[in-house]
């Protein structure tokens, strides 16, 4: 509700109006002019045409709530990405079509909100972005749930969506809209990824018992590795059983597990309840009697649960460890500001960033449709994981998953937490257009037809 | 909790929203002779301040903020926001100001409206009948809630009635989530338009100030059609039932009342008003989780929008509501030269305020226009104070 429709915001029309401040006729006599202005070779969509020197992005990430630690990295690669897209540096000088000089000669400004890791206040922060500061694009999000309900709204505004961190099928599977685009692999890829690696270390007709946590990310999660353990290992499901959101005593669910059976215990959680479980499962001393695999690491849990995770495996988006020139370049300027390296969270945010800029240079416009065109498909190098795809057809990036590993807690550092184990070509995971999550995509209008 | 508003009945308060209490301490003709030019006179100037008040928190706070440097304007959702959280704090203060339960689930009437609104659009798309299903549903749910939880007081009660909404949270996160979408949100809602879809909610209605939408109009019409309802409740014999049971539910005993029964209809009526609000939300948002349809974090809002509004008058939460929507949407994206960004600060703000509020004017926000309005009219300023420090919001 309360899209801005027209051409002429109210922004517009006290600009208009100068410093008289009665925005009232002589806005309306100011109105001919934008409207008329020689930029607008194609119609007002959303927030396009952009007025003015400026062009705002719209940061949306969690500064509260169970996330916020990710999103205090994530608003750090923003920061990153907007200032190197004003003043060169970084990838922007690698990066075709960049120039350092803003983006179509306009500066880069952003705006900042909290979405406290809750649909609806992100919803309503990605409004105010979109109807009062004019953002032409929103990026951020570290939950799926979040991502999914900005990214209809961007659908809906015709304002395009960035994702950052989220990692369920849904996003771009059955909730995928056309207004966004995901760099982020997602939980069904964890699972081709992990699979073979696991099936590889601790062989072949195991049983494995799961614990998920009972929402949009971890349904698809446990969905995802019943059927690729199931089907590369020949590994057999005992039970999987969800646990809420936000849990933080684990033991009913951990005492339940069947440690005569069990062969392979997976945690589906993340972030503090990954923190909780895991040292939990521990405690209890189920890593006697079994194998603990926890799907998807990120910094915050590694950090918390740093004495746990010795020898456990899991995936990761990327990790600094990389010796690529991309990652350790991005390692490089990234430490300078910050003084320690950049969790993957931060690295999506700057490509995610850098991804939308390119493409605009690429189409020369910011109008939406030709912008989302130049990103369908595109082939794309430099981002840290090698060649990557934009695919099309869902908007999934189709790019190589790490498998991570767990350091022993007597080699772990500050920044040295987890040990890469492989890095799975993009070529072994992925699915087609019509199979996996992608065959329940559609994506919706471009907004032009 | 029982706000005891003669502070202000003798005073004629040149305020919208002011609901004076002679009729209701009074009686005979002339008495309702005067409710009834009351009643205008509420509507009538509520709805003049409805006409300004986007213009001053979009456009006048826009130019403030374009020349100090902090985006400080809102947005063009934000009053029907405001509105829609004003609708339901109006219900939730016959509840808690004036027969002083304190239900800490309202969230579960908000949400199984907004839920029920959404899944109703899927069917017909008319934002007017997504309001009435909605509303009957809360409504429905209330009574079998308010049968148990209001054989217990205090806070029992508030126990009460947040399990209840607990439990339809986690309904709808999990079991329910085949009807709600879980915890991907309920989206995909088709609110068509006014009329049969001819006026589309987010059309314009005056060309430049794009601040004055359909949607707008559209709350601010149930806005005073909500007004209306409770200032005639609370000005009823039967409100003052409500009220005397805020005061000493003993004695509305002794009188011979079913004490029962009228509280039973107080919590039916402000789910009502919940339900309301919660039909508009989603009409609103288009979208609806059950994070905020249906956490009990909601339910504490409602409470908060309420005290810090000022729950002795009818008006009042809806200044509380204003606040709160402000401080969480528009605050909490402000960035400060020197301090940086607000974000998830906006809460420490908002308790702040509340703090200071609370302290200060222990009235609420309501409390404290009475009083200023009472040393403009040529009271003196220690007696302004008076009222605000003799029935502050504390007294049980």
């Amino acid at each position: 509700m309360a899209r801005d429709t027209t051409a002429l915001s109210r922004r517009d029309v006290l600009k208009a109006s100068g410093a008289a401040g009665a925005a009232g006729l002589t806005g309306l006599a100011g109105c001919a002019g934008i409207g008329g202005g020689g930029s607008s070779e194609y119609p007002a969509l959303g927030n396009y045409p952009v007025e003015g020197d400026e062009v705002v992005f719209g940061f949306n990430v969690p500064q509260s709530g169970s996330y916020s630690q990710e999103g205090a990295d994530e608003l750090r690669g923003y920061n990153l990405a907007k200032e190197h897209l004003n003043n060169g540096g970084g990838w922007v000088d690698d990066w075709d079509g960049l120039t350092g000089d803003g983006v179509l000669g306009k500066t880069v400004a952003s705006v900042e909100g909290d979405t406290a890791t809750d649909p609806d206040t992100a919803r309503q922060s990605a409004t105010r972005m979109i109807n009062r500061d004019n953002a032409i694009m929103i990026t951020g999000g570290s939950s799926s749930g979040v991502a999914i309900a900005v990214q209809e709204l961007c659908q809906e505004e015709k304002v395009q969506f960035q994702c950052c961190i989220t990692h369920s099928n849904d996003t771009t599977g059955g909730s995928c809209v056309r207004y966004s685009f995901r760099e982020m692999f997602n939980a069904y890829m964890t699972g081709q990824a992990l699979a073979p690696v696991l099936a590889e270390e601790y062989g072949e007709g195991l049983n494995f018992y799961q614990l998920y946590a009972d929402y949009s990310w971890g349904q698809t999660q446990q969905a995802s590795m019943e059927q690729f353990f199931t089907e590369v290992g020949n590994w057999s499901q005992i039970e999987s059983v969800p646990t809420p959101l936000g849990t933080s005593d684990y033991s009913s669910y951990l005492s339940d597990v069947p440690r005569d059976e069990t062969d392979v215990l997976v945690l589906n959680h993340y972030g503090l309840d990954a923190a909780n479980s895991l040292p939990q499962a521990i405690e209890a001393g189920l890593d006697q009697d079994m194998e603990i695999v926890v799907p998807l690491y990120n910094r915050l849990m590694a950090e918390a649960a740093s004495d746990s995770i010795g020898g456990i495996f899991g995936t990761a988006d990327w990790n600094w460890q990389l010796e690529d020139d991309a990652s350790q370049s991005f390692v490089e300027f990234y430490r300078e500001e910050h003084n320690r390296a950049p969790s993957y969270g931060a690295r999506i945010a700057y490509t995610q960033t850098l991804q939308y800029a390119a493409a605009v240079e690429r189409a020369e416009t910011f109008y939406a449709p030709e912008v989302i065109r130049e990103l369908e498909g595109h082939e794309y190098s430099g981002a840290g994981l090698g060649n990557e795809t934009m695919r099309g057809c869902d908007h999934q990036a189709q790019r190589d998953v790490l498998v991570m590993q767990g350091a022993d807690p007597s080699e772990q550092t500050e920044d040295l937490l987890l040990n890469i184990v492989s890095q799975t070509p993009r070529d072994d995971l992925g699915y087609a257009c019509d199979a996996g999550p992608a065959a329940e995509c559609e994506l919706g209008d471009y907004g032009d037809e | 909790m029982s706000g005891d508003r003669s502070g202000d009945t003798n005073e004629a308060v040149p305020d919208g929203g002011t609901v004076t209490e002679e009729a209701a301490g009074g009686s005979g003709g002339s008495a309702l002779a005067g409710l009834r030019e009351r009643d205008d006179f509420v509507v009538i100037a509520t709805a003049a301040a409805l006409v300004v008040f986007p213009f001053l928190l979009i456009d006048v706070l826009g130019v403030v903020g374009e020349v100090i440097g902090i985006s400080i304007g809102g947005y063009t959702g934000l009053p029907s926001l405001v509105l829609i959280y004003g609708i339901i704090v109006i219900g939730f203060n016959l509840l808690l100001g004036y027969t002083g339960l304190l239900s800490f689930g309202h969230a579960a009437f908000f949400g199984s409206a907004a839920y029920s609104a959404a899944l109703f659009s899927q069917v017909v798309p008319s934002p007017i009948l997504m309001v009435i299903a909605g509303t009957i549903v809360a409504t429905l749910l209330a009574w079998p809630i308010g049968f148990v939880s209001i054989r217990r007081s205090g806070v029992y009660f508030a126990v009460l009635t947040l399990t209840f909404g607990q439990a339809l949270y986690f309904w709808a996160l999990g079991p329910g989530a085949w009807l709600t979408g879980g915890d991907n949100g309920f989206s995909g809602i088709e609110a068509h338009g006014l009329f049969v879809g001819v006026i589309p909610l987010d059309a314009q209605l005056i060309p430049v100030f794009d601040s004055y939408t359909v949607m707008y109009a559209f709350t601010s019409v149930v806005m005073l059609a909500a007004l209306w309802v409770g200032n005639r409740i609370i000005n009823s014999p039967y409100g003052l039932i409500f009220e005397a049971l805020g005061e000493n539910e003993e004695r509305v005993e002794f009188v011979g009342l079913n004490v029962f029964r009228y509280k039973l209809m107080a919590f039916i009526i402000s789910a009502v008003f919940a339900g309301v609000g919660g039909a508009m939300f989603v009409i609103h948002e288009q979208y609806i989780h059950p994070t905020t349809g249906l956490y009990w974090i909601q339910s504490g809002d409602f409470v908060i929008m309420t005290v810090l509004g000022g729950t002795g008058s009818l008006i009042g939460p809806v200044f509380g509501a204003l606040v709160f929507e402000y401080v969480a949407n528009v605050i909490s994206g402000v960035s400060l030269p020197m301090i940086g960004s607000i974000g998830s600060l906006w809460r420490f703000v908002l308790g702040a305020v509340f703090v200071f509020i609370v302290w200060v004017f222990p009235r609420g926000i309501y409390g404290a226009f009475a009083d200023l309005a009472a040393m403009v009219n040529g009271r003196g300023g220690g007696d302004g104070d008076k009222p605000a420090a003799a029935d502050g919001g504390e007294r049980e």
